[in-house]
């Protein structure tokens, strides 16, 4: 397994080598960082497939935005700021188009139904009754395991707010959650 | 907040913490992950690159914008000059001339009063 400094000389050598233009290079780093970008895009986005949309334009943004990325900073980082933005982009984009169509078009977004799992299903349904900044969140701090700073770096919000949107959904979940969780 | 309710809270956040986890899983295999790279590397080759056009187009919209300050600002500036013009030859017609009329005709008087001397002198 190679050191954290090797890695990160590695990276910084891939990054270096697609400014100069090395397709290569740059696929090096998709291959280093598209599970993460997924998971950052997945925790902002409803579904599945707009995280897959979300990842590949955040890859293209960076792509055309390599030559403005300073080669000292992390890569990741600055990557999962760009996956954020197409992320959020696309929730607002998604939002402007279902306000045109009819109520009854407008799925619950995480119901399963062939989820048996009742605490799941459950779970899906109480996360639509998040704003999208407190799901994204607590799922990036939850499960993703990001701290509040890096989480309100990424969705470009104060480090205190991220703090306050977590507090904030894990009570609202527990609220929702209430009468599942008191049968178990 | 007593201890047992922040463990008690502690544990209903892991219960939720398990579920989202389940919830959010990102897909298995090598396969998908390969699948999804391939998909990133496709979308970069087959976009169009931004040109130098492209720049152009960038820079047409704000580019624009300053032209338009530009020409407003001009149209403002002639404006007022136009209006400062106007100002001042309407408060010319209106203002009363300070000189007396007689400065005006002297001038007049004069010529004939030498004229009639001339004549007076040379007619002996």
């Amino acid at each position: 397994m190679q050191s954290d400094a090797a890695k990160m000389l590695t990276e910084r050598d891939h990054v270096i080598a697609a400014q100069k233009g090395s397709e290569s290079a740059f696929a090096e780093l998709v291959r280093l960082h598209h599970r993460r970008a997924y998971a950052v895009a997945r925790a902002i986005v409803i579904s599945h497939e707009d995280a897959e949309d979300a990842v590949q334009e955040g890859f293209l943004h960076a792509y055309r935005a390599l030559d403005r990325f300073r080669s000292d900073q992390p890569f990741g980082a600055w990557l999962n700021r760009i996956v954020a933005n197409a992320a959020l982009d696309l929730v607002r984009r998604r939002k402007v188009r279902d306000a045109d169509e009819l109520p009854e078009t407008v799925a619950l977004p995480f119901r399963d139904p062939g989820e048996a799992d009742e605490l799941r299903r459950r779970l899906g349904d109480a996360l639509t009754h998040l704003t999208d900044r407190q799901r994204s969140v607590i799922v990036l701090h939850d499960v993703e395991g990001y701290t509040h700073g890096e989480i309100g770096s990424m969705l470009g919000i104060p480090e205190g707010t991220a703090r306050s949107d977590l507090h904030h959904a894990r009570a609202a979940l527990r609220r929702l959650l209430k009468d599942i969780r008191s049968n178990s | 907040m007593s201890d047992h309710l922040k463990l008690h809270t502690e544990g209903d956040d892991a219960e939720v913490t398990r579920g989202l986890r389940k919830l959010y899983a990102a897909p298995e295999g090598d396969s998908y992950w390969r699948g999804l790279e391939a998909r990133i590397l496709a979308r970069l080759t087959s976009a169009p690159s931004i040109g130098w056009w492209d720049e152009l187009d960038n820079w047409m919209r704000p580019a624009l914008a300053a032209a338009a300050v530009v020409l407003l600002a001009a149209g403002v500036a002639m404006f007022r000059a136009y209006q400062v013009e106007q100002d001042t030859t309407y408060e010319a017609m209106l203002t009363p001339t300070t000189l007396p009329v007689e400065t005006a005709v002297r001038p007049v008087l004069l010529e004939q009063r030498d004229a009639t001397f001339r004549y007076l002198m040379t007619s002996r």
